[in-house]
């Protein structure tokens, strides 16, 4: 079975892991129109190449990123979510419309 | 101790059906009904249990706390708990502290089953009447959502490694280590947490913790693999004797 490295709890088999999407710069919710809000949740890029990818491990929960060549389906690199974000990140919220 | 019908117990082990047709002998411990042994010979059961035994603990207390401050509040209520996720810590009373995460403990009662430490802990545990609340975690309640099997005797990793990825053989798998993983495809923690007997004997011993709504299937699942190498159902009486 393929191996993946947990950054949490090492190499396990990748039944264990589920695939989160793609990392992808969040817009801002309140400045943004709905048409690049939707396109950023919903719609993957799908590149052919080196990827970076949200991961869970499923048994304990842990989200990390991995680095993964989708042309050759090599698993390069993975580690926490932690060394990539590495503050809060806070947004004012969307003023209510009126009715 | 005199055997009772696990029926007339509201705490009751969540297989007790399937252990009952194994030939079950239930007593009461803590409140609840536990599979204490199989009826044959003490000595046999010992004996399954250092080769391969297979013991149902759902009934006796576990749970735990987590959240930001919790090491700190348990520590400050006199549990010795090391810096290192992933790792179970044994307690002054048998009991395990075991790190799941940074901040997320359970805690597995020692074979006794009084439930002293939980007791206390939750006793002492107070959300502050007014903010700002300090952070000291919050309780975690385990009791009726993990099933608590334990695994015993010398073929453990053997049996582990047809139904789980993880390399449980005790020169791999130390001490106080835990395995969050997959077991027989469901999310499971293995913890080991030997037996070690007077006489310098130690048994190798796995508590297992997985979803209380599958006990059954991970119970069938565990004594199939068991049967390779001759695997029985071990009462707790088997398990408190490994360390006589």
């Amino acid at each position: 079975m393929k191996i993946m490295n947990c950054p949490l709890n090492g190499p396990r088999n990748i039944s264990e892991f589920v695939w989160g999407g793609e990392v992808k710069p969040m817009p801002d919710p309140a400045a943004t129109s709905d048409q690049d809000w939707a396109e950023w949740l919903f719609l993957e890029n799908n590149e052919a190449g080196i990827v970076r990818e949200w991961w869970c491990h499923v048994p304990t929960s842990f989200w990390f990123i991995a680095e993964r060549n989708t042309v050759t389906d090599e698993i390069l690199k993975t580690y926490p979510a932690g060394d990539v974000f590495k503050s809060r990140v806070d947004f004012a919220a969307k003023a209510e419309k009126q009715s | 101790m005199n055997a009772i019908a696990p029926a007339s117990h509201l705490r009751r082990s969540f297989i007790y059906r399937l252990l009952a047709a194994s030939g079950a002998e239930f007593g009461e411990v803590n409140g609840g009904a536990v599979a204490l042994h199989y009826g044959g010979s003490r000595e046999a059961e010992l004996a399954t249990a250092r080769r391969l035994g297979l013991a149902d603990l759902s009934v006796l207390p576990h749970g735990g706390f987590k959240g930001k401050g919790t090491v700190e509040w348990l520590t400050a209520q006199g549990l010795a708990i090391g810096p290192d996720s992933n790792v179970a810590y044994k307690q002054a009373g048998g009991e395990w502290a075991a790190r799941l995460a940074p901040t997320e403990i359970f805690l597995l009662d020692s074979l006794a089953g009084t439930g002293a430490l939980l007791q206390r802990l939750n006793a002492a545990w107070q959300w502050a009447a007014a903010a700002p609340r300090p952070a000291q975690g919050y309780p975690m309640p385990r009791q009726d959502s993990h099933a608590w099997f334990m695994a015993t005797g010398a073929f453990v990793p053997e049996m582990f490694a047809k139904i789980c990825g993880v390399d449980l053989r005790r020169e791999h798998f130390a001490e106080g280590a835990i395995a969050q993983t997959s077991v027989a495809k469901m999310s499971a923690i293995i913890i080991r947490a030997d037996r070690p007997a007077k006489d310098g004997r130690v048994t190798p011993a796995y508590h297992v913790l997985a979803d209380i709504a599958s006990a059954e299937y991970l119970w069938t699942c565990l004594m199939d693999a068991a049967a390779e190498f001759d695997g029985k159902p071990v009462g707790l009486r088997a398990l408190r004797d490994l360390e006589a």
